[in-house]
C-alpha cells in the first residue's frame, strides 16, 4: 500500500503536493484565457453598422419543411434588414448544381436554391458563393452550371438585392464595400476544377492564377482608416473536418486519395499558399468558409487572424470536426451559422448560433475579433 | 511457488480456465525466466528508461495541416511502492516535434535518482529517450454522443520509443524498445480535460558490457491533463503507470508542455 512506510509517505505526499500545485497553477493560469468574455445583453443596437450572417453548405433543405437553421436565420435577419448581409458560402445546390433546363433534377435543384432565397427577408441583401457541388460536382458541366445557378438566382431573386459572385464563372475576387467593412468574395473551386474554367463568354477580370493573386493582394489593402476585411469563399484554409485530414480512419491518409477537395492535396496546398500570399502585410480580419459541415472558430496565423468555417447551414448533412490547437470554438454534428456584427468606430463581434438550441438557447459562442 | 488449479462446473468453463492460464503463463514466462535466470535486479531497465521513469502522456492535439510545430516537454516521475529498498525519483527534458498537425517525434534527456540511497556513489543515472506517437484516428462523434459534450474528440495512435539509460548499476546499462497504443478522449470548450490510457509492451534488451537478460513486460499508464492552459501551446498532464511485472511499483507524475505556434 502506498504510503505505508513513513519513508513512501512523504515522497506520496510530495508526489501530491507536486501535482496539487500544478493544477492549482493550470486552472489560474487558464483564466487568462477568458478576455474574450463579454456581455451581450449590453450591446447597443444603434451602434452596429452592418451585420453579416455566414451559412455554408446550405444546398440541402428538408423538401417538406422550413426549419432551423434557415428560419433561425430569417428571424434574426428581419431585425434590422436594412444593414443586413446574408452570405452563403457555396454549395447552395447539392448534389450537383443545377443541371441543364428539362433534365429531371431541375425541379429539385430549382427547389434548393428558392429555399434559400426565400429565407432572405425583404431588404435584406444576399449573396451567394460558388462552391464545388454547385460547380456540378466537379464534373466538366461545372462551368456552365454555375452559369445557370447565376440566372435562376436572378430569376426566383423577384426585385431582393440577391446576386452570385464572382459572375460568369469568374474567378474573382470581387470586393465589396460597405460602410467600413470589404467583403471580398473568391470562387475557390476556379482553382481546384479539373475540367472548362473559361471560354470566350468569360471575360473575367482576372483569369490566371497569377492575377487572382494579385488582384487578391491589392483589395485587401483597402483605402481609408479602421477598414474590416473579411474574405469569404467556399474552402476553408484550416480546417479539423474531414477535408482537413480528420476524421474516420482514413483521414490521415487521404492526402493519398489525391482529392483537390482536401487540405492535404497538392492543388489546395498550392490555392491556400497563393491566397495566404496575398494576405501578406495585410492580414484580413477573418477568412469565412464552409465545405466542412461544422462550425468552427479558428486562430489563422500571421497572414489572417481567424478562420472561420461555417458548413453547417443542411441539417441532414452536418458532420465530424475535432477541436485542433488552433480552435477556439467547434462544434459537430450540429445545423447553425454565424453572425459578424461591425460596430461603428471600432469593434467586430462574432456570434455563433446552432441547432438544435440547448435550454440556453442557439447562442453558443460569442467573441469579440476586433475588440471595441 | 504459487500452484493454480482450475475447477470449473462444466467442460466449457473448464476450457476457457485453461486457456486463461496458458494465456497468463505466456504473459508472466519471460519475467519468470529472467528471474530465475539472475534473480531479480535493483532496477530494472524499464524503470530506468524515460519509458518507466517518466509520467506517461496522452497523444498530442491535433492542430493545422499546413503547420508542423516544434515544442518543448518537462516531466517529472516518481516509482513508489518498489520491493527494492529506493523509490526512484527522475527529472527530465525533452523537444517534439508534430508534423502537420498529427504524429509527433520527440527526444528526452533527464537523470533519474534512487532516493534514500546508502551508496557513496551509484545513487543516479541519466537517461534518454527517442519516440515516435502517430495518430490513426482523430474524431469524435461517437464519444461525443456518450458523453454529451459535442466537442469531444477522440484520438487513437500508435507509438514506439526507445530508452537508454548507462550505469544503471556498475557495468549495467538499460536499453529498452517499447511500443503502444495511445488512446485519449479530449472534451469541453473552455478548459479543455483529456483522459488518456496508454497500454503498451516494452522489450528489455541487452546494451551492457556485462550479458544482462532479456525480457519482456507489459504497461499501462493512465491519467488526466488540461490542454491549452492559459495559452494555446501549453498543456499539464498528469499521470500514472504501472508495469505489470512484480517489484516494479506504481510511477506517478506530472508533465508541462509547450508547442510554439506561429
Amino acid at each position: 500500500m502506498i504510503g505505508s512506510h513513513p519513508k513512501q509517505h512523504r515522497t506520496f505526499r510530495r508526489a501530491l503536493l507536486i501535482a496539487r500545485g500544478g493544477l492549482v497553477a493550470a486552472l489560474i493560469v487558464g483564466g487568462f484565457g477568458c478576455h474574450h468574455r463579454l456581455k451581450l445583453d449590453e450591446l447597443p443596437a444603434d451602434q452596429i453598422e452592418t451585420t453579416l450572417f455566414l451559412i455554408g453548405d446550405a444546398g440541402e433543405p428538408d423538401p417538406r419543411q422550413v426549419g432551423a437553421p434557415l428560419d433561425s436565420l430569417t428571424a434574426l435577419a428581419s431585425v434590422a434588414p436594412e444593414r443586413t448581409i446574408i452570405v452563403f458560402l457555396g454549395d447552395n445546390v447539392y448534389p450537383a448544381g443545377i443541371p441543364a433546363e428539362g433534365a429531371a433534377e431541375w425541379a429539385d435543384a430549382r427547389r434548393r436554391l428558392d429555399a434559400q432565397i426565400k429565407a432572405i427577408p425583404p431588404g435584406v441583401r444576399g449573396i451567394f458563393i460558388p462552391g464545388n457541388h454547385d460547380w456540378a460536382n466537379e464534373t466538366a458541366f461545372g462551368l456552365y452550371s454555375i452559369r445557370l445557378q447565376e440566372q435562376m438566382i436572378a430569376s426566383l431573386a423577384q426585385g431582393k438585392n440577391v446576386r452570385l459572385i464572382p459572375g460568369n464563372g469568374c474567378p474573382g475576387p470581387v470586393p465589396v464595400d460597405v460602410g467600413r467593412m470589404r467583403l471580398i468574395a473568391l470562387d475557390t473551386q476556379w482553382w481546384l476544377h479539373s475540367y472548362i474554367v473559361r471560354d470566350s463568354s468569360s471575360q473575367c477580370p482576372a483569369s490566371t492564377m497569377a492575377t487572382v493573386t494579385a488582384a487578391l493582394r491589392s483589395d485587401v489593402n483597402p483605402p481609408g482608416d479602421g477598414r474590416v476585411v473579411l474574405v469569404v469563399a467556399h474552402h476553408p484554409l484550416m480546417t479539423g473536418g474531414a477535408h482537413g485530414g480528420y476524421c474516420g480512419v482514413t483521414g490521415p491518409y487521404r492526402r493519398f486519395g489525391a482529392s483537390s477537395q482536401d487540405i492535404l492535396s497538392g492543388a489546395n496546398r498550392t490555392m491556400r499558399d497563393s491566397i495566404r500570399s496575398a494576405f501578406t502585410g495585410h492580414a484580413p480580419i477573418a477568412f469565412v468558409a464552409g465545405h466542412d459541415h461544422t462550425l468552427q472558430v479558428l486562430r489563422g496565423g500571421p497572414t489572417v487572424k481567424y478562420i472561420l468555417v461555417s458548413g453547417a447551414g443542411s441539417p441532414g448533412k452536418t458532420e465530424c470536426a475535432v477541436r485542433m490547437r488552433e480552435s477556439y470554438y467547434v462544434t459537430q454534428h450540429r445545423a447553425g451559422f454565424m453572425r459578424v456584427d461591425i460596430m461603428k468606430g471600432k469593434g467586430v463581434l462574432l456570434r455563433v448560433y446552432r441547432y438544435p438550441a440547448t435550454k440556453s438557447g442557439a447562442l453558443a459562442y460569442a467573441r469579440w475579433l476586433e475588440l471595441r | 511457488m504459487i500452484a493454480v488449479k482450475c475447477v470449473a462446473r462444466n467442460a466449457y468453463f473448464l476450457m476457457l480456465c485453461r486457456r486463461g492460464m496458458i494465456i497468463a503463463a505466456a504473459i508472466a514466462a519471460p519475467s519468470i525466466a529472467a528471474a530465475q535466470i539472475t534473480g531479480p535486479l535493483p532496477i530494472a531497465s524499464e524503470e530506468a528508461t524515460p519509458l518507466g521513469a517518466l509520467s506517461p502522456m496522452p497523444l498530442p492535439m491535433p492542430a493545422s495541416r499546413d503547420q508542423s510545430y516544434w515544442g518543448l516537454r518537462l516531466q517529472v516521475g516518481q516509482r513508489n511502492e518498489r520491493k527494492g529498498p529506493e523509490d526512484l525519483f527522475a527529472v527530465a527534458a525533452g523537444v517534439d516535434y508534430q508534423l502537420r498537425g498529427g504524429s509527433i517525434f520527440g527526444l528526452t534527456g533527464g537523470y533519474q535518482t534512487r532516493q534514500n540511497c546508502q551508496s557513496s556513489t551509484d545513487c543516479g543515472h541519466a537517461l534518454f529517450g527517442a519516440r515516435g506517437r502517430f495518430n490513426v484516428f482523430t474524431g469524435g462523434p461517437t464519444v461525443a454522443a456518450i458523453v454529451g459534450d459535442e466537442s469531444a474528440t477522440t484520438t487513437l495512435g500508435t507509438e514506439i520509443g526507445f530508452g537508454y539509460a548507462p550505469r544503471v548499476q556498475p557495468g549495467v546499462n538499460a536499453c529498452t524498445l517499447d511500443v503502444g497504443v495511445p488512446f485519449s478522449v479530449a472534451m469541453l470548450q473552455t478548459v479543455r480535460v483529456v483522459g488518456f490510457v496508454t497500454p503498451g509492451a516494452v522489450w528489455n534488451i541487452d546494451c551492457s558490457s556485462e550479458n544482462t537478460p532479456g525480457n519482456r513486460s507489459f504497461l499501462i499508464g493512465f491519467g488526466f491533463g488540461l490542454q491549452q492552459v492559459g495559452f494555446r501551446g501549453l498543456d499539464v498532464n498528469f499521470g500514472a503507470q504501472r508495469i505489470l511485472r512484480g517489484a516494479t511499483g506504481l510511477q506517478f507524475g506530472v508533465s508541462v508542455s509547450w508547442v510554439r505556434l506561429p
